[in-house]
């Protein structure tokens, strides 16, 4: 193992490396019908303002709903293959919020970074609003300053009323409190689907490739070592 | 050059071997399978480090491979669409969603980006390690520079295509580089871009770069880089200086075929198990591979916080950002550009810089060993350094620029100086420990 | 120096062996590695969900007047057949290649006399079923110069002289052989019609 090996594998490693110290709590991993509860989450609560627009509803199959499920589950009328924009034009949210809600279909990997993945990045974000009277929606956020979005899910986290802080509400109720983690742990996990719905596949794919690489390899390593044997013989 | 008849392949029956004897009376295919493959002699003591010539011809054709399908679907253009987001970042996603397996060629053609560099510094590195542009080699390393330079442009105008907030402001950065240039900067700007701020003219311009005329350019190269390298031969390990019988015949050499075909293919195995094993399960590579920024379509109205390069680019993006005060008059961004630039361009004059008796590593004692490391480390940290934000302070003591500034400086100091320290040598080699794999 | 203690035969079928290993196994790797390629040339998810249904109002189609509408990027054509246009259809029945409708071209509620769902309502693809090309309207009987004198009306197409029926039947001896393509389509109400979409439970025609 030489010195020269140093270099190497520092960027090897490299793509595989967690940069430092999380300063986000990591979101807990979540599959089966928990995603499906994320889903439903989304198409009730945020689905008016914030468009999926590279995921159509057919793909919602994928994660276990019937064709029938979907159509009910759905807010509006459509067809199989539309793609879950929001219900409001983009003028009028304009007009409301001041801003455009952004589209979340990548939104949990646009929102990686040092301090954690974009899932524990979104569950900070859904933990982390509080009142703020100074802000047009009474709603500000410690985790994305001045945000434009009030808290959807006050209800949900415990306040008795909009104008009341959720999170004081659950650390008093921790069955609640427990409740609204479990929630959007589910909503988090679906958006984590939406923004890569082939990483399962992906993974199950790469297992198979890697262990023909593995096998292939040791068979060019016998072949290798079968024809360098006689080198040190070889006459010029 | 026509091969003699008495050398032509002839066919001992069988349909074919009678299909070989017809293609090879018209085509010089005996004369090529001789030329480069079953009499090619090469040094029997190459090591490790020359496989990354290889296996950068082996990550070119992936890349044109997975390139030419993903161009099937990929769309040149900034306009929105119906969701409001711009045709190119859609285009790219739904190569990633809808077409089928096109999220494998999608990872596959960007991870491989960055294994082309990660090969590319580790073959130039083999080049430090034992003198390999040292004559007569001096062409074939010139060529290899020039490469170098299309590759970094090839890899950058790739980068803006997808039109992510990354993309985008990485072009706005690099294409004001041009303002730099003194006079008439501001127009050759515009002139680089087609517009006077980034935009649907520019990510035409290097969708038609990116996909055609680098990748042309870069063939072109490549084969006039390998034709320099039948005409020298290779270089080995060993090698002391031109005069050295070792460079001529103690060591030995052997056919490259069967022997070095055998383990060129064992390593290209390997590498493609580390590689795809980066594609399935880390294709992000923890955001060093395909940048979380990224995921957000472009918006000229709002800077990303910390713009950074990809990691093969931090190097001399450090260096760009290193220089905040005028120096000799010079005001610090064209001080940067020039820099920045200069980094690459004095690697064309290493054959003449480099004074040493000695080639290889292996007997040039500890001046040199300890400059090479020096040198790697600065290199390494301006790495570091610029997938930081300029503020950033190492270890909590020293502040980040200053650590850039003295890593660049170091950086010249050993080009400019090595005329004078590469003439320190042992008094006599070290008894040759010749090492066969 | 030569210290093979094996024989040069067993080293010769030990390198061919492995050597031959070698080749397969890398040969099958590279067919796999082919297939995603090979694959991702195929019609994308998004293509094979293709556009919304396209909704139409039929409300104001007079009998003997022709709609024509885009869906799937083809023209679907929306013929309010009259009386004289029905009857021809028995007519024709022998000079047509396929009367009965029994090649798959249209959905199962499709299969009749009319090729309809309603009886005065033609909704079939405009699109020739030889090579591709929108065949004109050619509904005036013995039409002038452009058919022969026993023409009893329908559509012909420009490109290579093939002709269909009210019903998008091909006629005989002509290069199409097959009826025009009906697409799955139903009916909203009284004067809607959606293409796109069969009624629940109908078999389409090429699913």
């Amino acid at each position: 193992m030489k010195i020269r090996a140093v270099p190497i594998l520092f960027f090897l490693f490299l793509p595989f490396c967690g940069f430092g110290k999380a300063a986000l709590p990591k979101a807990p991993d979540v599959r089966g019908k928990a995603l499906q509860e994320g889903a439903e989450l989304f198409v009730d609560y945020c689905s008016g303002c914030l468009g999926l627009s590279f995921v159509r509803r057919d793909q919602f199959a994928e994660l276990g709903f019937s064709e029938k499920r979907i159509g009910e589950m759905m807010i509006t009328d459509g067809y199989p293959g539309q793609p879950m924009r929001p219900t409001a034009t983009r003028e009028d949210q304009k007009l409301w919020f001041g801003a455009v809600p952004p589209d979340l279909s990548l939104a949990a990997r646009a929102r990686a970074s040092e301090k954690g993945s974009g899932a524990d990045w979104l569950t900070a974000y859904l933990r982390s609003f509080r009142r703020d009277e100074s802000r047009p929606t009474g709603w500000n956020n410690d985790v994305f300053a001045n945000v434009a979005m009030p808290h959807v899910l006050w209800e949900m986290q415990g306040a008795e009323s909009p104008a009341a802080d959720g999170r004081a509400a659950s650390t008093r109720d921790a069955a609640r409190a427990g409740e609204y983690e479990r929630r959007i742990a589910g909503l988090v996990g679906f958006l984590v689907w939406a923004s890569d719905p082939s990483a399962a596949f992906r993974k199950r794919v790469g297992i198979g490739v890697v262990a023909f690489l593995l096998v292939f390899s040791a068979m060019t390593l016998a072949l290798k070592k079968e024809y360098c044997r006689e080198i040190e013989n070889e006459r010029d | 050059m026509k091969t003699p008849p008495s050398e032509k392949y002839r066919s001992n029956g069988g349909l074919f071997a009678d299909l070989l004897e017809w293609l090879d009376a018209r085509l010089p295919l005996t004369a090529f399978w001789r030329n480069h493959f079953s009499e090619y002699r090469v040094p029997k003591n190459l090591n490790f480090w020359y496989f990354f010539g290889s296996l950068g011809l082996i990550v070119l054709s992936m890349q044109i491979l997975t390139g030419i399908f993903l161009a099937m679907h990929y769309q040149p253009s900034a306009a929105p669409n119906a969701d409001g987001l711009p045709a190119a970042f859609a285009s790219v996603e739904y190569l990633m969603r809808d077409v089928n397996w096109g999220w494998l060629i999608r990872t596959t053609h960007s991870t491989g980006a960055s294994a082309f560099f990660l090969v590319v510094y580790l073959h130039i590195f083999r080049c430090l390690l034992y003198g390999s542009y040292r004559k007569p080699r001096e062409l074939l390393w010139i060529v290899g520079v020039l490469i170098f330079y299309l590759l970094m442009a090839e890899a950058f105008t790739g980068y803006v295509l997808p039109w992510g907030q990354m993309s985008f402001w990485a072009a706005q950065v690099i294409t004001d580089l041009a303002s730099a240039v003194p006079f008439f900067g501001n127009s050759l700007a515009d002139w680089v871009r087609g517009d006077f701020s980034v935009g649907g003219a520019t990510l035409g311009r290097f969708f038609a770069l990116h996909v055609i005329a680098l990748p042309l350019a870069l063939i072109l190269l490549i084969v006039l880089h390998l034709l320099a390298l039948r005409e020298v031969g290779s270089s080995h390990p060993d090698a002391l200086s031109i005069h050295d019988p070792v460079e001529t015949g103690e060591i030995g050499s052997i056919p490259f075929h069967p022997y070095y075909t055998v383990r060129e293919l064992h390593a290209a195995s390997v590498f493609f198990l580390v590689f795809f094993a980066v594609v399935f399960f880390a294709p992000e590579g923890g955001g060093t591979l395909l940048e979380s920024e990224n995921f957000l379509p472009a918006d000229p109205l709002k800077t990303p916080e910390y713009i950074e390069p990809v990691w093969y680019f931090t190097p001399f993006y450090s260096m760009l950002r290193a220089m905040t005060r005028p120096l000799f008059g010079i005001d610090p961004k064209l001080l940067g550009v020039v820099s920045m630039n200069g980094a690459v361009a004095i690697l064309f004059f290493l054959p003449w810089l480099d004074r040493s008796p000695v080639k290889s590593i292996r007997h040039r004692g500890a001046v040199f060993k300890l400059m090479l490391f020096l040198f790697v480390l600065a290199f390494l940290t301006l790495g570091f350094l610029g997938t930081k934000p300029p503020e950033h302070i190492v270890w909590g003591t020293i502040p980040g620029t200053s650590a850039a500034q003295t890593a660049t400086f170091f950086y010249f100091f050993f080009f400019l100086s090595m005329p004078w320290w590469s003439k320190i040598v042992p008094q006599a080699p070290k008894t040759r420990n010749l090492r066969f794999k | 120096m030569k210290t093979n203690r094996k024989t040069h035969r067993e080293t010769d079928s030990r390198r061919r062996s492995l050597l031959v290993a070698v080749a397969i196994t890398g040969g099958s790797g590279m067919a796999a590695a082919a297939f995603p390629f090979l694959s991702s040339l195929a019609p994308s998810a998004r293509a094979k969900l293709s556009a919304a249904p396209v909704e139409v109002d039929i409300g104001d189609l007079l009998p003997g007047q022709m709609k024509i509408v885009e869906w799937r990027a083809r023209p679907v054509w929306i013929l309010n057949r009259t009386a004289e246009m029905l009857a021809s259809l028995t007519e024709v029945s022998g000079r047509v290649f396929d009367p009965e409708s029994k090649q798959k071209q249209q959905p199962e509620n499709c299969e009749n006399a009319t090729r309809s769902i309603r009886p005065n309502l033609l909704v079939v693809l405009g699109v020739c079923t030889h090579f591709g090309c929108s065949p004109v309207p050619r509904f005036e009987r013995g039409d002038g110069e452009k058919m022969p004198a026993d023409w009893p009306g329908g559509f012909a197409c420009q490109c290579h002289g093939a002709t269909f029926d009210f019903s998008g039947r091909a006629f005989k001896n002509t290069l199409a052989a097959r009826n025009l393509e009906v697409p799955p389509h139903r009916y909203l109400s009284e004067n809607r019609l959606l293409v796109g979409e069969n009624a629940k439970n109908i078999q389409g025609a090429k699913e």
